[in-house]
């Protein structure tokens, strides 16, 4: 079960996803809260944030989250990810463009399944990762 | 202050092992479609029951993501387990930490997937506390509480993703 994108026997290590990369909007924060149910104010309430000494609202780190998996899930299909892990390394802010980076690390069969490892970060503009994390996938 | 430190020590620890909570929850097509959107996926998958059945699909799948929020929507206050436990280990730990001040991170968040979560199912989410330790970094404490989430389906009591995550509060 699960989406055909890539045959296992096509795939190399090194090879890299194709990148996402997505201009952070207040918009996808308040969308974001309103699908999640984070409602947070720092999320989407500048002046509470301001209030609080942050220098704006900044994202919420399951945004983050959400956005490098959208990146994991269009490379290796939809259903097929068995294992998703990210540290969340620094805060996201309106107008930062992210960046996703997916790098397959290992090709493995385990138990009949052709299973890829991956590296996978989220990074700004300036190359500040904003998460960083590995992914395991099951190719069908 | 030995004992206060020492006492501080006990409260962490004894909640090592107690559970966060139970829960049933349903898993509906129109907040699936929304989280997706709101993770700015483009796949039809998401979207539309053809295109799901066509990669494979029984039912329209969700973002990888999405166990994380999927209490939001699907947690219905009738339905819930009559042997939830009561009480909130996280807030014993948390309360007194905070009332001293300081931030409460998101520090690292997994899923463990033995099948994707779609549209229809219903499952029951069985949560515990597994780790919390304190670190000393650059002259402000960090405390990390860890906990791990494991959900099933409710009809046959299969597995189907574990969540982990630790919240970090640093003084």
């Amino acid at each position: 079960m699960g989406e055909k994108k890539l045959s296992y026997g096509d795939v190399q290590v090194g090879d890299e996803a194709p990148v996402i990369s997505h201009t952070l909007t207040r918009t996808d924060l308040v969308k974001y809260a309103g699908a999640s149910g984070d409602f947070n104010p720092m999320h989407h309430d500048e002046v509470a944030a301001q209030q609080a000494g942050q220098p704006s609202v900044f994202g919420h780190g399951m945004f983050s989250m959400g956005l490098l998996g959208t990146a994991l899930t269009d490379y290796v299909g939809v259903g097929n990810v068995t294992r998703y892990q990210v540290r969340f390394a620094r805060q996201t802010w309106p107008d930062e463009v992210l960046s996703s980076k997916i790098v397959v690390t290992a090709k493995r069969e385990e138990d009949g399944k052709k299973l890829l490892d991956l590296a996978v970060t989220l990074s700004n503009g300036e190359g500040e990762d904003k998460l960083v994390g590995e992914a395991t996938a099951a190719l069908p | 202050m030995a004992d206060g430190a020492a006492s501080q020590e006990d409260v962490l620890k004894s909640i090592i092992g107690q559970p966060t909570g139970k829960s049933k929850v349903v898993v509906e097509r129109g907040p699936v479609q929304h989280f997706a959107d709101a993770v700015l996926s483009a796949s039809p998958i998401y979207h539309d029951p053809a295109a799901a059945k066509g990669a494979g699909f029984d039912n329209i799948p969700a973002p990888p993501t999405w166990p994380f929020a999927m209490e939001f929507s699907g947690k219905f206050a009738e339905m819930q387990p009559a042997d939830a436990p009561s009480g909130n280990p996280l807030a014993t730990v948390l309360g007194p930490l905070m009332a001293k001040g300081g931030l409460i991170l998101h520090g690292e968040e997994e899923f463990l997937y033995h099948r994707p979560v779609e549209v229809g199912d219903v499952l029951i989410g069985d949560g515990v506390i597994s780790d919390v330790y304190q670190k000393e970094s650059k002259g402000r404490t960090m405390t990390f509480i860890c906990s791990e989430t494991t959900w099933t389906e409710e009809s046959t009591g299969e597995p189907v993703v574990t969540a982990r995550m630790n919240l970090i509060h640093r003084s």
